[in-house]
């Protein structure tokens, strides 16, 4: 019987990969883990993948794909072969973002106060004030315990040596953490022996760590605050993530349509009449979150739920107007924020980024297309992009002209060299996949980092594109103490 | 509770109980087919229209079917999307609602709901006509099912309710109109109930009647084997402890709705309450001699509408709470509740419908300008 790594030689100079060294021989976390799936038979596996997809279906763990018409759930596709973090590796990940997070909830604190960083010209303030998700209304508004990001999730990646850099802040509304949490209870049912053989450290308390960040924001000192997740609804795409959220927390999930603001106080309509709110986990977009303050034609979110908010009587999480920094722009500036706020140099470093509203940095992107990737500077989900080296003639040209229409729009990165992973194409077949991680951040009185995250897997063969929403799957992440 | 987290649970459980009922009658159909086999033939209309006009509405079948076949009917009433009281649109129903209040149901709720959901989806036509008693069996069994487990892991309190209220409405309505419509056959264009020709055909049709209901044996230990229209009639609408009668499930009804507000008897809290402490009233001091004095078609449209009125009131009170105000022009869609004028009463899916099209929207947006 040939043995399932027998068939795996990832061998390249591009690419950083997670399990072989480039001596040939595996690298020593995964050595235990290689030698478990040496065991298996096609049919081994075959049965473990029954058991994990009869799980993700039964728990109605599906995501919705757009533009496709027919059933709109589909099932997340789940990698069996699951990624491992030494514990000193990941004390060096934490740090960073610790780090990060600290320096970016400053900058926001910042920016939304008095604007030092941008009289001290560290940054171009039009870049700020000019961003899409700078909010002016909230100039001058603090919010709890002064923290504007208390979820975030940026996302990290593995240049060929295996450095982990930062490949983007999300710090709006992250999704995804209830995929890492399932994603552990399903390997748990499929590989039970393999946990006996790693000390792998638990994130089946996030739920807890999240609920206690959300009370520690909340505007008045409380026993127990009241708490509420407020989602779009089940049409949006990860509106499994906020059902699973609520329920986990044990706190009501609720629509636009089950608040109301009176008195600028938020309350929910119960069938006992109105009852109070404190503080909203909300995943519903800064423009849809309130007619009377964007934008009016929305029906997901709660009219007079700003003013509530401005007058300090319930906390949002995260705040509003987050967005200008994890603006892809701004994500440039990073290591100035950094340094400027905390004297720091950055532990974890960025991807190297030129930006196209820089006229030299301009000319250099569009001298190289074909070999950059290019990205608008607000969206999200791998929409909006350009990647050089898969592109044709055409498409170049076409793009060309969007970023010479908005250059402040656009930032160019090298095609970036995602470490790989073997993971499965099918029961018996692996092949070196490209990931990337993305870890949640709670900030409330105090930063905590849930050990591991979300790793995202592309499954298409030779793709770069992670996102679930263009095809990418996801494994379970395990931190092992060493 | 969420108002829109009550109401969710109510009509998950009220279609939930449609789909039940409506696999009952098909199944007795079949079966009663099968007795009649060899004086009338299988397709005949006569014994397939019924069906639709205790279920749905004929003109509407009509519009979409030529003939009132087995095949039609069974389609139309099992498979058939544009027709929102058939099975698989009344289970997607419940499935839309309980998926919009996933976190508030157990999660062996939401897989039993699921299962048959996914179950229905594989099924195809053909496998319902060469084995129909496998198939309504894996439907009512499911049904059993999911009430098996909403009992015994959710928790009873007000959201239990609510799912106990949804469950019997439906039911009483059900029960109201499928004794309707058999009673009005079985009349067969005579004037006077006294005039009901008691032929051996005659009982075997209420015999099933009894059987869609499962009561033909608890009926048996009431009544000995005096299948008999008036014992029937009185079993069906007035017994006070079969699960299934219509006196069973108003009372049952009440007692959920008493529970929610803590109304008591004499003493009543609210509209609903006042309403179904009426019919509740209604039911337990009439007697069949009075029913049929009054008209059995008579008597069970006041029942239906009365259920419907109370269902209106039930929105009113617990679901519309505070609602935004709504435009005139969309008052129609967003009470379509009421079911008055005899058609079945339906959830008002325009808000959800709503944020459908904004998310559409969002999403479309979000694609630009590169989707291509």
């Amino acid at each position: 019987m040939t043995r399932l790594f027998d068939q795996y030689h990832p061998q390249s100079d591009r690419f950083f990969d997670e399990v072989i060294a480039s001596d040939d021989g595996p690298r020593a976390h995964y050595g235990i883990m290689m030698q478990r799936f040496n065991q298996f038979s096609a049919a081994d596996i075959r049965a473990r993948r029954e058991l994990v997809n009869i799980f993700f279906r039964n728990q109605g763990i599906t995501f919705t794909v757009y533009g496709v018409d027919e059933g709109i759930e589909r099932i997340f596709p789940f990698d069996l072969i699951p990624r491992i973090i030494p514990g000193s590796e990941w004390e060096g990940i934490e740090r960073g973002l610790v780090q990060r997070i600290t320096a970016l909830n400053l900058f926001l604190a910042d920016i939304y106060q008095d604007q030092k960083i941008l009289r001290d010209k560290v940054i171009p303030p039009e870049l700020v004030l000019g961003s899409k998700h700078f909010r002016r209304e909230f100039v001058g508004v603090r919010p709890p315990l002064g923290i504007y990001i208390h979820v975030t999730g940026s996302d990290l990646i593995r240049d060929a040596d295996g450095r982990y850099l930062v490949l983007e802040d999300n710090l709006r509304t992250p999704s995804g953490v209830s995929y890492m949490l399932q994603n552990r209870i399903a390997m748990k049912r499929a590989f039970p022996v393999l946990f006996d053989r790693y000390t792998v450290r638990p994130v089946e308390n996030y739920p807890q760590q999240l609920l206690r960040t959300l009370q520690e924001i909340s505007p008045l000192p409380k026993l127990d605050p009241k708490v509420v997740v407020l989602t779009p609804g089940i049409y949006n795409s990860a509106y499994f993530e906020h059902s699973f959220l609520a329920r986990q927390m044990g706190v009501q999930l609720t629509e636009g349509r089950d608040l109301v603001v009176n008195n600028n106080k938020v309350y929910t309509r119960t069938t006992k009449g109105l009852k109070i709110v404190d503080v909203i986990y909300r995943r519903v977009d800064d423009e849809f979150i309130d007619p009377l303050v964007f934008r009016p034609d929305s029906v997901l979110g709660v009219a007079g739920l700003v003013n509530a908010y401005r007058k300090g009587n319930v906390t949002l999480a995260n705040a509003i107007g987050t967005g200008v920094a994890d603006d892809k722009v701004i994500y440039s500036f990073v290591p100035q924020i950094i340094k400027y706020y905390l004297g720091e140099d950055p532990v974890l470093d960025n991807v190297e980024t030129w930006l196209a509203g820089n006229p030299k940095h301009l000319k250099y992107i569009l001298e190289n297309l074909d070999k950059l990737v290019v990205k608008a500077a607000n969206e999200s989900g791998g929409y909006g992009m350009l990647v050089g080296p898969q592109s044709t003639p055409e498409e170049r040209e076409k793009f060309a002209e969007k970023i010479v229409e908005n250059p402040r729009n656009y930032i160019a990165q090298p095609t970036i060299s995602l470490s790989r992973h073997p993971s499965f194409f099918n029961d018996t077949e692996i092949a070196p996949c490209h990931i990337d991680l993305r870890p949640y951040v709670l900030y409330g009185k105090s930063l905590s980092i849930v050990p591991g995250g979300l790793t995202r897997v592309a499954l298409k063969r030779g793709s770069l594109v992670v996102n679930s929403s263009q095809g990418g799957g996801s494994k379970d992440t395990w931190v092992i103490d060493n | 509770m969420l108002s829109r987290v009550a109401e969710s649970l109510f009509w998950m459980s009220r279609y939930f109980e449609r789909a039940e009922n409506t696999a009952r009658f098909l199944d007795v159909n079949f079966n009663l087919l099968l007795d009649l086999h060899s004086i009338t033939p299988i397709g005949h209309p006569n014994y397939w229209k019924p069906l639709i006009m205790v279920m749905s509405d004929p003109e509407h079948f009509s519009s979409l079917y030529q003939e009132y076949d087995a095949h039609s009917v069974t389609d139309y009433l099992v498979f058939n999307r544009k027709n929102s009281s058939s099975i698989l649109s009344s289970i997607s129903m419940a499935r839309e609602n309980a998926r919009s209040i996933i976190e508030s149901i157990s999660s062996e709720m939401w897989e039993q709901l699921n299962n048959l959901y996914h179950f229905l989806q594989s099924v195809s036509p053909q496998q319902v006509h060469s084995d129909p008693y496998t198939f309504y069996k894996e439907i009512k069994n499911a049904s059993h099912l999911f009430q098996g487990i909403t009992d015994n892991t959710f928790s009873h309190n007000e959201g239990w309710e609510f799912v106990q209220i949804g469950k019997y409405l439906e039911r009483a309505d059900n029960a109201a109109r499928l004794i309707d419509v058999k009673y009005h056959m079985l009349m067969h264009g005579h004037e006077h109930h006294a005039d009901i020709v008691r032929s051996s055909m005659d009982i075997i049709q209420w015999m099933a009647v009894l059987k869609s209901c499962s009561a033909l044996e608890a009926f048996r230990k009431v009544y000995l084997s005096k299948i008999d229209p008036d014992n029937i009639l009185s079993f069906l609408i007035l017994d006070r402890s079969f699960p299934r009668s219509i006196a069973f499930s108003i009372c049952a009804a009440q007692e959920s709705l008493w529970r929610i507000s803590g109304s008591s008897s004499h003493r009543y809290a609210n509209n609903v309450d006042r309403l179904i402490g009426k019919m509740e009233a209604e039911m337990s001091y009439t007697t069949v001699e009075e029913i049929l004095q009054q008209g059995v078609h008579p008597f069970l449209e006041e029942i239906e509408q009365g259920l419907a009125k109370i269902g209106e009131q039930l929105h009113l009170l617990y679901f519309a709470y505070h609602t935004p105000k709504i435009e005139p022009a969309n008052i129609s869609e967003a009470l379509p509740f009421t079911g008055l004028d005899g058609r079945r009463a339906n959830w008002s899916q325009s808000q959800s419908q709503q944020q459908q099209q904004q998310q559409r929207f969002i999403d479309a947006v979000n694609r630009e300008p590169f989707s291509a």
